[in-house]
């Protein structure tokens, strides 16, 4: 864990207030919105990117130097989906705040239960992930609420708020058989078979129509000004989703559930983004054509059914990514949303192009949730969530050896690295 | 020079004696021997053995060649903690459950051997569950799919048992929930991890004694003295082979604290543990366990999916080695074989975490696990003699761009991933043909529902 | 057509006479096709039973004086049918255990008014221990089964009581006797051991559980049967073993009945027979067409479940099954003949089948995918009676053996025959008036309708 030094150029005195001001040089850049850079120099005032290039005018007057030379600079990397902060120990009802109860909750926002001082927040991104979709819900709900953006660094959820509502979480109700998972405590299609399995996927879709209709009731109703109107803090939350302009995240995993989500979004005119989604089959053209981009969970998994190849799990990003689909990757969880990287690399060798691969976990979610403008590559005008590495970051072996959220320059050190050293030192 | 003597040897006496078709030769690939560094070279392969490794090989014709021209070669990946292949893991009605043996329920027609295999493992050590502070015998397993139960067993193994510590064991003696006053719960002890360490040591006293049984038997029958034999025990039995040294003991554990406390009960009833698995926290103890003699299987990085997981770092395994412990990763795989796919690149990550050098991670999924499993005079690493267990990567194996492209076990070709993408439209053609069967059988056997309105 | 179905009417008609008091110890069957199943067919032939067994059989018999005769022409003997592992007599018997045993295995709830025993700790606990029960105790003239049964041709079923991890004894019995005790032609053919059970709770509870429980159980039988023979030879030093029923049980056990649904569990089931010492036979084997080669090798007897599986309706219609489910589904059919390729003695059992006439069936669907009639038959006579030791006296129409007999108007395996009466120790007894079964779930009755169906469309 070599740490990095400042180089303070000229006079040698930090000013003040301008730690998010540096030239980072000497590096190898990869920007990802274009081929890198070798021997490039970035530019950062104000915590922004002002420059990147081989030939970088350094700005008149003092400025802080950090010394690149062997090292590679890539742009934050993004995890689409965890509940990082929500949920400390898995296994420990007590440290997790995911999955509030009822059907329909859009009111609630995940970060504003974020756990700063989450040990996992330090462990993550010292893997190169400076940003997070914050996951609100899991079980069994339907709209589980809004997903928060944010940084993996700052002293208050406030500080590392990125968006606020950057996307609505729901999932789309399964078929599921023998009374498991699916519609949870009313979900108990026990042993009742596909018959009864589809009366509660009926029922729940059914909820769900309902719920949207009475949206779009209150929407109208308040256009119009009704006088009388009752403020209803969940209704007035879906005003942007029916307006189209807030995503909405839909777990779905199969090609059947994927057509009925998609078919019921392009009637309620949404906007959306489909999640963990494992066999689109003939919707993957659909979803191509549509513009409705993937976020894939982890490629670490078991072959969905017994006759599946055994690398069917590592193939999918590939053929989804070469079919014209955008696709990101999404931890889904905590435990190891450290290898978000390694989730996209291992769909390399199975027909994913490395570019996109590097994509799927910077730029192309930064599009997918609407921050592109700001995050997601190393371009002029973007904030500068960069990280400084040793080789390729969604290499195993790889170290980050510098973060820099928004300009600043970020610890990487965490209870790993802090139980590491101490216990080194035992004698 | 002396390798290429024998390299010639060797060939010629394959040659004379006609054997020169069971032999495998792979050729021009960067060898990673794990014991004796990595070369480019050629690996002889005959009879099932290593026959010859080395930069230079006399190949005898007739030999089947690979060309691994770019490729990488390791040993097979030996992974010391896994559920696969079983229809059981826990025993989990009492806590010594010694009796019982996942052996006994091999499911040699699991996909998970074959997905294993695909990820480079060829010796699994199957394990029986944690549910039992003395859980059941293990079973040590070759990934040679399509072989039956019997000839999937790694025959030359010692045989072993599970142990548990911590979490697992405790959790059937712990209430959960609320409780109405004065309800019975069906509770199991023990419930704390005092409790833990008291049936061991009670059940390696009940050993001793039963030893001690059959002992004074022995003594009266060798005396001539009529006496009834002691009954026989299951559940003892394996304990009194643990305190002969003849099973080995593989013990699920987490915290520091349980780790010490098994040391010690073992030092009480003068037996050694093989492995201490999981062993999350075994780098606070890494001196302890060190001076034991006691190897260390555990994972890459997982962490905090229980309390007793909370204080789990990915610089486990490289603290622990640094420290004189043998070490080595698993999987902990059951039913899917997930993990056991991609050790290679949890072997990888050593790289990072700890700075470990390619060897010392490699060895940690395959010839320290043998070390552990007391199976490393026949596998675990490329050496002429053992068993030519063999893993061919297309790119450096510790690299997770790469994927395993042949699989051997003893010599015999058990995956070739260009067989599998080959098979595959033929196995979808099946599938069709099948269903499309079914549909006229059922069709036809269907009962005549015209009926006269 | 039409002649065909008056006279058997007439037949039918004849047959409803009331049974008198005092059944006729004297009968021939006259000028009917016989099956003996052990020899040729007799084309026009003569049965003669006397006194429960068979008097004589032949193509030119003369009829004994004072026979009651029935008129075989147009109709076909067959040794009567055995169902080779099934809990027929056993009126609580019905729901069985796990046919194939191994992953499938099903928990069987004990009896009524069992009381719910204690957790078991460990083996000294004998859990779910029924080995001192026999089935030939239980079996009863009263079970409401029996009529089915014999209205399906059969006539004798190797039985067994079901409830827990040893069963208990089957007996081989015959499906009707004056009381039970008549019906019991041999009392104690093997010891049944699942691979589910139920009736306790506690240890085992996982399948590699049982398998060392089996194990146990043996060796303490052992030790039990050492220690007793120790005793009574030196009373004074070695010390009085415990009466055990269990214990007791096992070593009666002259075969052990274990469930084996494909190669795998086959294997298992062998390896722990041969551990315990004991000469095992297979049930459930409904991959038997992969388990020919080892079976015969082994020489080890099969019974096998006929039951067929078929596709889950209940599932979800998108959810394509494995290749290895639609194979099993394809293939097991094909077992039957796929054991007579290999030489494998094999009877059929009513396990999980509700209508005894299905058992039947099934094995036409076997015959249609080229297992020959004759195989069928004898699996269904002569093998289960030598499966289970009965050989001599059952399974075949020849002079000296028991006079159960199968009387029908046609080819047993062809849907439109009826069975016209069965002969039980020489008794006759007639099929019960069919009755169009319960229409389930408002689907149009199915299977044994046919033939009413065929009327209405003519």
């Amino acid at each position: 864990m070599k740490r990095f030094a400042w180089i303070v150029l000229a006079a040698g005195t930090l000013m003040a207030g301008q730690d998010n001001t540096f030239l980072l040089r000497n590096a190898t850049v990869y920007p990802v919105s274009g081929p890198k850079i070798e021997n490039a120099t970035i530019l950062v005032v104000g915590g922004k990117i002002v420059e990147v290039g081989a030939k970088v005018t350094p700005p008149k007057g003092k400025i802080k130097i950090v010394e690149g030379k062997g090292l590679q600079v890539y742009p934050g990397m993004i995890d689409s989906g965890s509940p990082i902060g929500l949920s400390e120990i898995s296994s420990v009802r007590e440290t997790n705040d995911v999955g509030e109860l009822g059907d329909f909750n859009p009111q609630l926002r995940s970060i504003i239960a974020v756990n700063p001082e989450s040990e996992h927040i330090p462990v993550v991104r010292a893997n190169g992930i400076t940003s997070v979709m914050v996951l609100p819900g899991s079980g069994n709900g339907l709209v589980y609420g809004q997903i928060s953006l944010m940084h993996l660094s700052g002293w208050t959820w406030e500080e590392m708020e990125i968006r606020r509502g950057a996307a609505l979480q729901m999932r789309w109700p399964t078929y599921t058989m023998g009374g498991r998972g699916g519609g949870g405590g009313r979900g108990g299609a026990a042993g009742g078979g596909m018959a009864e399995a589809k009366r509660v996927h009926d029922q729940q879709v059914k909820l769900i129509q309902e719920f949207f209709e009475q949206a779009r009731a209150y929407q109208l109703a308040k256009a119009a000004g009704t006088p009388g109107l009752k403020p209803d803090l969940k209704l007035e939350a879906m005003i942007p989703v029916l307006e189209g302009k807030l995503p909405v995240m839909i777990t779905v995993a199969r090609e059947r559930e994927i057509k009925e989500a998609v078919e019921w979004a392009v009637k309620e005119k949404l906007k959306i983004v489909l999640a963990g989604v494992r066999r689109p089959g003939k919707m993957t053209e659909e979803l191509a054509k549509r513009k409705i981009p993937v976020i894939l969970g982890s490629t670490f998994e078991v072959p969905l059914e017994e006759d599946d190849p055994y690398d069917e799990v590592f193939s999918l990003p590939g053929e989804l990514q070469k079919a014209g689909v955008k696709i990101a990757f999404a931890s889904f969880g905590v435990q190891f949303a450290r290898n978000l990287p390694y989730q996209a690399a291992q769909a390399v060798p199975f027909g994913l192009p490395y570019d996109e691969a590097l994509k799927s976990v910077t730029l192309n979610a930064a599009e997918i949730w609407g921050v592109a403008d700001q995050y997601g590559s190393i371009e002029k005008g973007k904030w500068a969530d960069l990280i400084v590495t040793d080789g390729d970051p969604l290499e195993v072996k790889t170290s980050v050896r510098m973060m820099f959220v928004k300009g600043e320059p970020v610890d990487l050190e965490s209870k790993h690295t802090r139980l590491y050293k101490k216990y080194m030192a035992r004698p | 020079m002396r390798i290429l003597t024998i390299g010639a040897l060797s060939a010629t006496l394959c040659l004379t004696a006609g054997f020169a078709q069971d032999v495998t030769v792979i050729q021009n690939a960067t060898i990673h021997t794990v014991t004796k560094g990595t070369m480019k070279g050629s690996i002889v392969i005959r009879d099932g053995k290593i026959a010859e490794v080395g930069e230079k090989v006399m190949t005898p014709s007739g030999a089947r060649v690979i060309d691994a021209a770019g490729k990488h070669v390791i040993p097979g990946i030996i992974d010391c903690h896994t559920h696969i292949a079983v229809d059981a893991i826990n025993e989990g009605s009492v806590s010594v459950s010694s009796m019982v043996g996942v052996g006994d329920v091999v499911n040699s027609e699991g996909k998970d051997i074959y997905r294993a295999l695909a990820g480079g493992v060829t010796t699994a050590n199957v394990l029986h569950g944690s549910a039992n502070a003395i859980g059941g015998k293990n079973v040590l397993l070759k990934m040679r799919w399509g072989k039956d139960a019997d000839a999937l067993v790694f025959q030359e193994a010692m045989p072993s048992i599970k142990f548990a510590l911590g979490e697992n064991p405790k959790r059937a003696g712990q209430a959960t929930g609320f409780q109405a006053p004065g309800a019975q719960q069906n509770l199991r002890y023990p419930g704390t991890r005092m409790g833990v360490e008291d049936v061991i040591r009670e059940a390696f006293l009940h050993a001793q004694e039963y030893q001690k049984e059959w002992k004074a038997y022995e003594a009266k029958k060798s005396k001539g003295e009529a006496a009834l034999p002691p009954r026989r025990d299951l559940q003892m039995e394996p304990l009194v082979e643990v305190l002969e040294g003849k099973r080995l003991v593989h013990a699920h554990c987490y915290r520091a604290d349980e780790i010490l406390m098994l040391l010690r009960v073992a030092d009480e009833f003068h037996f050694k543990i093989a492995t201490l698995q999981h062993v999350l926290e075994g780098y606070k103890l890494a001196k302890e366990i060190a001076a034991a003699g006691v190897g260390a299987s555990t994972f890459s990085d997982w962490w905090s999916y229980k309390v007793e997981a909370y204080d789990a770092i990915p610089y486990n395994a490289a603290i622990m080695h640094k420290k004189g412990v043998l070490v080595s990763l698993n999987s902990d795989d059951a039913g899917g074989a997930e993990l056991m796919r991609r050790l290679n690149t949890e072997a990888g990550k050593m790289a990072k975490y700890g700075g470990l050098t390619e060897d010392e991670a490699l060895a940690m999924i395959t010839i320290n696990p043998a070390k552990q499993l007391r199976i490393d005079q026949y596998v675990g690493s490329i050496e002429t003699g053992k068993q030519a267990d063999l893993v061919i990567y297309d790119k450096d194996p510790l690299s997770i761009y790469s994927k395993v492209e042949k699989v051997f076990i003893d010599g015999t070709q058990y995956f070739d991933r260009e067989k599998d993408l080959e098979e595959r439209p033929r196995q979808d053609a099946r599938k069709k043909g099948l269903l499309e069967k079914e549909k006229e059988t059922e069709k036809r056997n269907a009962p005549q529902s015209r009926r006269p309105s | 057509m039409l002649l065909k179905s008056l006279s058997l009417f007439l037949l039918a008609g004849a047959a409803f006479l009331p049974l008198q008091a005092e059944p006729p110890s004297l009968i021939a069957i006259q000028d009917a096709r016989i099956i003996t199943v052990s020899g040729a067919v007799l084309e026009k032939g003569t049965v003669v039973l006397r006194d429960g067994i068979i008097a004589d059989v032949g193509a030119a018999i003369i009829i004994p004086k004072g026979a009651w005769v029935v008129d075989g022409k147009g109709l076909t003997v067959y040794p009567g049918l055995i169902d080779g592992f099934s809990t027929w007599g056993i009126p609580d018997g019905a729901p069985v255990a796990a046919p194939t045993g191994g992953r499938a295995a099903v928990a069987v709830p004990a009896p009524a008014g069992t009381p719910a025993p204690a957790r078991s700790q460990g083996p000294a606990d004998r859990p779910g221990t029924n080995s001192w029960v026999t089935a030939a105790d239980l079996v009863k003239t009263s079970d409401r089964r029996l009529d089915a049964a014999r209205g399906a041709g059969f006539t004798s079923a190797a039985t067994f009581p079901r409830p827990g991890l040893v069963g208990g004894h089957g007996a081989l019995v015959n499906l009707a006797g004056e009381n039970a005790g008549r019906m019991v032609v041999e009392p104690g053919i093997g010891l049944l051991l699942s691979m589910g059970g139920g009736g306790y709770t506690g240890y085992p509870s996982s399948l590699m559980g049982m398998f060392s429980y089996y194990r146990q159980l043996w060796i303490d039988a052992e030790h039990y049967k050492l220690n007793k023979e120790m005793y009574a030879q030196s009373p004074a030093t070695i010390e009085r073993p415990g009466y055990d029923r269990a214990l007791e049980g096992v070593l009666a056990a002259k075969k052990v009945f274990l469930p084996a649904a494909g190669p795998m569990q086959l294997e298992r089931a062998l390896k722990l027979a041969a551990e315990l010492k004991a000469t095992p036979v297979i049930y459930g084997a409904v991959e038997g067409y992969r388990m020919a080669a080892v079976l015969k090798k082994t020489a080890t007897p099969v019974i096998l479940n006929v039951k067929w599986p078929v596709k889950d309706r209940e599932a979800d219609p998108e959810r394509i099954d494995s290749i290895r489910t639609l194979e099993l589904r394809d293939k097991a059919p094909e077992s039957p003949a796929a054991l007579v390729a290999a030489g494998v003695k094999f009877a059929v059992s009513s396990d999980g089948i509700d209508n005894p006439k299905d058992v039947i069936k099934a094995l036409k669907r076997s015959i249609d995918l080229g297992l020959k009639k004759e195989d069928a038959l004898r699996a269904l006579t002569l093998s289960a009676a030598e499966i289970h030791g009965v050989g001599a006296r059952l399974g075949s129409i020849d002079k000296g053996k028991i006079a159960n007999l199968v009387v029908t108007n046609g080819d047993l395996f062809d849907d439109k025959t009826k069975v016209q009466m069965v002969f039980i120790d020489g008794v006759k007894y007639l099929p019960p008036p069919e009755t169009p079964p319960a229409p389930r779930g408002g689907a149009a009755p199915s299977a044994p309708g046919n033939e009413t169906q065929e009327e209405v469309e003519h």
